[in-house]
Order: structure tokens, then C-alpha cells, then sequence
């Protein structure tokens, strides 16, 4: 027994990769009782944007971390606004995991969230603004910090002007310093508002 | 001193909140690390476990509920856990403390509330140091 | 134009944070004065005056391009024999350990150490299984190196070193394994017969497909050159070229917690590193 060289390039074991690989083969395979035959499905299905729909359902159903993640991976390849849409969707779902994975996913498709989020922020429910202010942490956009300041101006909810005053102590400029006053004003006995304006007051002033 | 600080791990994705929940247990005497996610605090969990922690439930890559689990199936000293979270819903509070959670607080929490939880859970009647003396929230 | 000069207290704390955030690389207190040189240097050759003006590129160029090359000049990256060692002992040591415990067939032990780069990693892996691990008489092991530049490929084959790329080797090893040729140490065969070179884009599914069935995949300071999705893409691929309870392991300034959830993490005495569940599929 010692150090040898591999034979082949690869031991390729075709087993998890059975059925045809054209759109209805993979959506089919996205269904399969293996993981890892549902995890190449996702993954393959990159070559099909109108597998949007079949991989969110999947998305929605899917019981494998190890699969999800692979979905996730493969609607934000995708992109479109399709995509995006089902994104969205899952903000609103119960499972904490699949929620914080649809942000991850968000964040990473500033162009395609952006118009979405004037209605992301303005939602009823008060989760779905924290999880649209967190998906602004990565937007590149030049609306970034208005959002923000109108967030930190108009919205009723503490974690949610919280949320949005942690964002602008990174992005924040001159024009936050009144709206940053003012929140402190409007939570006057709320400590934690008053230390995170601070801390962007403080950060404004120096940057 | 020769006395070692009690180590508190604060696990936040938001930069402020992990500030201003260090600033609070810091003036009270504690020593505390931070970790961004469910899965950073893992890594520094395998490094050293700590005899606090203070959880955030949304995150990326690993959420509190699935921190604390995990975090509760290892065969290493357990230690006290205060889950913050901005929700008050009654699922939330359930799925939290069944993950394995001692505490449920809504966050913002205010600082001597924090505190007087830490200490309860601690099972100290003081703070190592008294946290009004000096550097204050 | 004026030179930017200094980086103030809340400027670091902000770009700290904000860099932790993008790689999960927390610089303390004491790398202070590094970071601020390498930060007013890329100011300065990206004609920033004020560290603002900067850090608003840094986080809205849509190309990320400026970030890549802050994190470049931030971390420096030189290979070396032996580099980061103390992998090498937890692999000799630990990972295997476990993984032979678990084997319950004969079929050769599959490591892969991917970006191969000019040879040093692969090689060093190489002759630390023959050095220190004992079960090599009674295990085969197969090591296969990938990168996606041919040229380096052909460089790490033909196997030929400067004195400084070996100089973390001990004396005996050196003279073990190496020929002098002039001012430069070339392999000798036992090494060249123990690595399999191949060419491989990791973020192409199409040629991850082909590499499959590992129980070590080396893949250090790569992904930390990529862009979120690719690093998060790549991570999911090696998950699936490795066999259950299959190792990860990053370079010292990683950590999978910013790039996947698949793996699990593992402290052994020597390294922490990332594993495939047992049991998973």
C-alpha cells in the first residue's frame, strides 16, 4: 500500500444523474427520493430560467438543508424577475432557515430586488421591512440611504428603525444627520435607539 | 487579579446590536467575544465554550434556533442562553425555548434588564464590577 | 491632488466591521498600523482623498473589483513548502484517523488539494503521508491536484524550486525527496509518481462532475478571492465531490461560516476544520 497516482481523472458514478438532463428530465429528478440526485437537478436546472416556478415549489416543500441550499444557490443565478418574485415569497414563510436563506439570496441580486423594495418596505408586516432593510445592507444602489432615512423618519416600529439605523452608520452621509435627530427625539426612552444614532451621528461626523 | 472573567458570547449579524450588548456586559465586568452568525459561534464555541449566551434569532447561514440546538446536542458544559428577538409572537417564544433557550427577551433590551437577567442566570447577586462607575451606556 | 494621510479611530472601526462582514477576516487592535497602510495605498492608487470618498467605492462598485483588490493587497499570499503545517499534522494525526475508522471498504483514500498552484501544497501533502502517517502500509492513497491556469499545471509537474520555497523543509526531507539542480531543488520520482495533476474551473459544474469521492479536499485562500455566489456555489460542489465525513479545510483567515451551512465545523488539537456529516448523502 502506498501513495499512487488516480487512474482515471474521476470515479464518475452516474447514479445520481439517471434521467435525461433537458428541462422535463431534471424537474422530475428536482422531485427524486436522493438528495443528491435532487441537488444535481438544481444545480443542472441553472441552464433553464423557466425552471423558476418548478424550483421554488420545490423550494417551499423541500426538506433537505443540503438541497435548499443548492436551489437557493441556483434561483440567484438565475435572477430574473421571476426568481426574485419567489424570493420574496419565502420571506413570508414560518421556517426562520428559509427566510434568512431568501435574504442571503436577496442580497445578492441588488438590480433585480431594487424595484421591489419600495413595496418590500412599506409591507404590513413588520418582519418582512427588517428583512428588506437587511437586504439593503448589500444593495449598490443610490437609493439606498433615502430608503433608509424614510425608514427611520416614517416607520411606526422600533426594530425596524433600528434595523435601518445599524445600515446608516455605514452608509449614512450629512443628509441622515436631521432624520438621525429626529429618531432620537421620536425614542427618547429607548436606549438602544439612542446609542445606534449616536454611533452613526459619531460616524457621520467623522467619515 | 488572578480572578478569571466570566465569558459571554454575543451573537448578532448587526454591528450595533453586538456593540451595545458588549458595552453593557463589558462595564459590568464580563469578558465578551462576538460572532456574526449561528455558525461563527459554533467555530468560537469549538475553540472555548462560554458561560453565557446572548442570541440573536434572524441570521444568515445559521439562525438562533439552529445554533441553540446544535449548541445543546454537544457533549460539552452547557451554559445559560437569552435568545433577543424583535418578534413577540408566541411561536417564536415556543420554538425558542424548546431549541433550548433559558430566557426570551424582546428586543431593544434595555441595559439593566439585560444585566439583572445575566446575573440571575449566572447565579451571581452583583456585577463583577459595577457597571455606573465609569465608562456608562 | 492631496494625498489622503491618515485613517481616523471611526473610520477603522467602520471599514473593520465592513470587512468583516465581506470575509470574515476581523482585524484586531494590534493590525492597526497594517491596515491603514494597505487602506491609504489603495486610496492613493485609486485617487481617493478622503477615506468617504473611498469607502463608498469600496462598497457600491457594482463590479467589486476594488474590493477584490483590497482584499489582495490584505492578504498576503506566498506558497511554501509546509505552508500552515499544522493542517498537515491534523490530517496525518486526526482526519484520517477518523476517515479509516469509518472505511468499510478497501478503495484508495482520495485527497484533493485544489488550487495546486506551482506544486508546493500537493507535494507537501505527499511527503507528510509518507513521513508521519503509519497506515500507509496499509491504505493506498491517491492525491490529486487541480487548477485552472495549464501553465502553472506544467510548472507544478515539472516540480522545480527556489530555495525559498523549500526552505520551511527540514534538512533530511529536503535531501529525501529533492534533487539540487544548480540553484534550485527539483522532485525527485517517489513525489512526482504521487500526485495526479488536473485541470479544473471550480466554479464549472461540468468539471467539478469529474472530481468526486474525496475524504480531504484542500482548498486554501481561494475562496476568499471570490465573489459571494461562486464561493457559495463552489462550497455546495464540494460537498458533493466528497464521500460522508469527508474534510474540508481552509486557509487560516477563512471560515466556512460566511460562505455555506452544509458542513459541519470540527476542532481536532491541531486545526479546525469542516466536515461532511457522517451519514449524510
Amino acid at each position: 500500500m502506498a501513495l499512487k497516482k488516480a487512474a482515471a481523472q474521476a470515479t464518475t458514478t452516474d447514479d445520481e444523474r439517471q434521467r435525461d438532463r433537458d428541462l422535463d428530465g431534471l424537474v422530475l429528478a428536482l422531485a427524486d427520493a436522493d438528495p443528491l440526485a435532487r441537488r444535481w437537478a438544481a444545480r443542472d436546472l441553472v441552464a433553464y430560467p423557466t425552471a423558476t416556478t418548478a424550483l421554488i415549489a420545490q423550494l417551499m416543500v423541500e426538506s433537505e438543508p443540503s438541497v435548499m441550499e443548492v436551489i437557493l444557490t441556483t434561483l440567484t443565478r438565475i435572477g430574473d424577475e421571476q426568481a426574485v418574485i419567489g424570493l420574496v415569497q419565502c420571506l413570508r414563510s414560518e421556517d426562520a432557515m428559509l427566510r434568512n436563506a431568501a435574504i442571503e439570496a436577496m442580497k445578492l441580486l441588488p438590480d433585480e430586488v431594487a424595484p421591489m423594495m419600495g413595496r418590500l418596505l412599506a409591507d404590513a408586516d413588520p418582519d418582512v421591512r427588517i428583512f428588506a432593510v437587511n437586504v439593503l445592507e448589500s444593495l449598490r444602489h443610490p437609493q439606498v440611504e433615502n430608503w433608509l432615512l424614510r425608514v427611520i423618519t416614517d416607520d411606526a416600529h422600533i426594530n425596524v428603525c433600528a434595523t435601518a439605523v445599524d445600515l446608516l452608520g455605514e452608509v449614512g452621509s450629512e443628509v441622515a444627520v436631521p432624520a438621525l435627530r429626529a429618531l432620537k427625539q421620536r425614542f427618547t426612552e429607548e436606549p438602544y435607539i439612542q446609542f445606534a444614532a449616536d454611533l452613526a451621528l459619531k460616524r457621520i461626523a467623522a467619515g | 487579579m488572578g480572578v478569571t472573567l466570566k465569558r459571554i458570547l454575543v451573537i448578532d449579524d448587526a454591528a450595533t446590536v453586538r456593540l451595545y450588548h458588549r458595552g453593557i456586559l463589558e462595564a459590568a465586568g464580563f469578558a465578551v467575544s462576538e460572532a456574526i452568525n449561528g455558525l461563527e459561534a459554533l467555530e468560537r464555541v469549538a475553540e472555548a465554550p462560554f458561560d453565557l449566551y446572548v442570541v440573536d434569532i434572524n441570521m444568515p447561514k445559521l439562525d438562533g434556533y439552529g445554533f441553540l440546538r446544535e449548541l445543546r446536542s454537544k457533549d460539552i458544559p452547557q451554559a445559560p442562553a437569552i435568545m433577543v428577538s424583535t418578534e413577540a409572537a408566541a411561536n417564536d417564544q415556543k420554538l425558542a425555548y424548546v431549541s433550548g433557550a433559558n430566557l426570551y427577551l424582546i428586543k431593544p433590551v434595555r441595559p439593566e434588564r439585560l444585566l439583572a437577567h445575566v446575573l440571575t442566570l449566572l447565579g451571581l447577586s452583583v456585577a463583577p464590577r459595577d457597571p455606573h462607575q465609569g465608562r456608562h451606556q | 491632488m492631496m494625498e489622503p494621510t491618515t485613517i481616523s479611530d471611526d473610520e477603522f472601526q467602520k471599514f473593520r466591521e465592513f470587512f468583516y462582514r465581506k470575509t470574515g477576516i476581523l482585524f484586531e487592535d494590534s493590525k492597526r498600523y497594517f491596515v491603514d497602510k494597505r487602506l491609504l495605498e489603495r486610496m492613493t492608487l485609486t485617487a481617493c482623498e478622503t477615506f468617504r470618498s473611498y469607502f463608498t467605492m469600496l462598497r457600491f462598485q457594482t463590479s467589486g473589483e476594488e474590493l477584490q483588490a483590497l482584499i489582495n493587497a490584505m492578504t498576503v499570499n506566498e506558497t511554501y513548502f509546509f505552508r500552515e503545517e499544522y493542517q498537515f499534522q491534523c490530517l496525518v494525526n486526526s482526519m484520517l484517523e477518523e476517515i479509516v475508522a469509518q472505511r468499510t471498504t478497501n478503495a484508495p483514500i482520495r485527497i484533493w488539494s485544489v488550487p495546486s498552484s506551482s506544486g508546493e501544497e500537493p507535494y507537501s501533502i505527499a511527503i507528510y503521508l509518507l513521513e508521519y502517517w503509519p497506515h500507509l502500509t496499509r491504505w493506498d492513497v491517491e492525491i490529486i491536484s487541480s487548477d485552472i491556469d495549464t501553465q502553472i499545471l506544467n510548472q507544478a509537474r515539472r516540480g522545480l524550486y527556489t530555495p525559498r520555497a523549500v526552505q520551511h523543509l527540514p534538512a533530511s526531507l529536503l535531501k529525501k525527496y529533492f534533487q539540487r539542480d544548480g540553484e534550485y531543488y527539483q522532485i525527485g520520482t517517489e513525489l512526482r509518481d504521487a500526485v495526479e495533476f488536473t485541470r479544473v474551473n471550480v466554479s464549472d459544474a461540468a468539471d467539478m462532475r469529474l472530481h468526486r469521492q474525496f475524504d480531504v479536499i484542500f482548498c486554501r485562500n481561494l475562496l476568499i478571492y471570490f465573489d459571494d455566489l461562486s464561493r457559495k456555489q463552489t462550497a455546495e460542489s464540494f460537498y458533493d465531490a466528497l464521500n460522508p465525513g469527508g474534510f474540508v479545510c481552509l486557509g487560516h483567515s477563512e471560515s466556512m461560516s460566511r460562505i455555506s451551512s452544509l458542513f459541519r465545523v470540527r476542532k481536532f488539537p491541531e486545526a479546525i476544520v469542516y466536515q461532511k456529516p457522517w451519514g449524510s448523502r
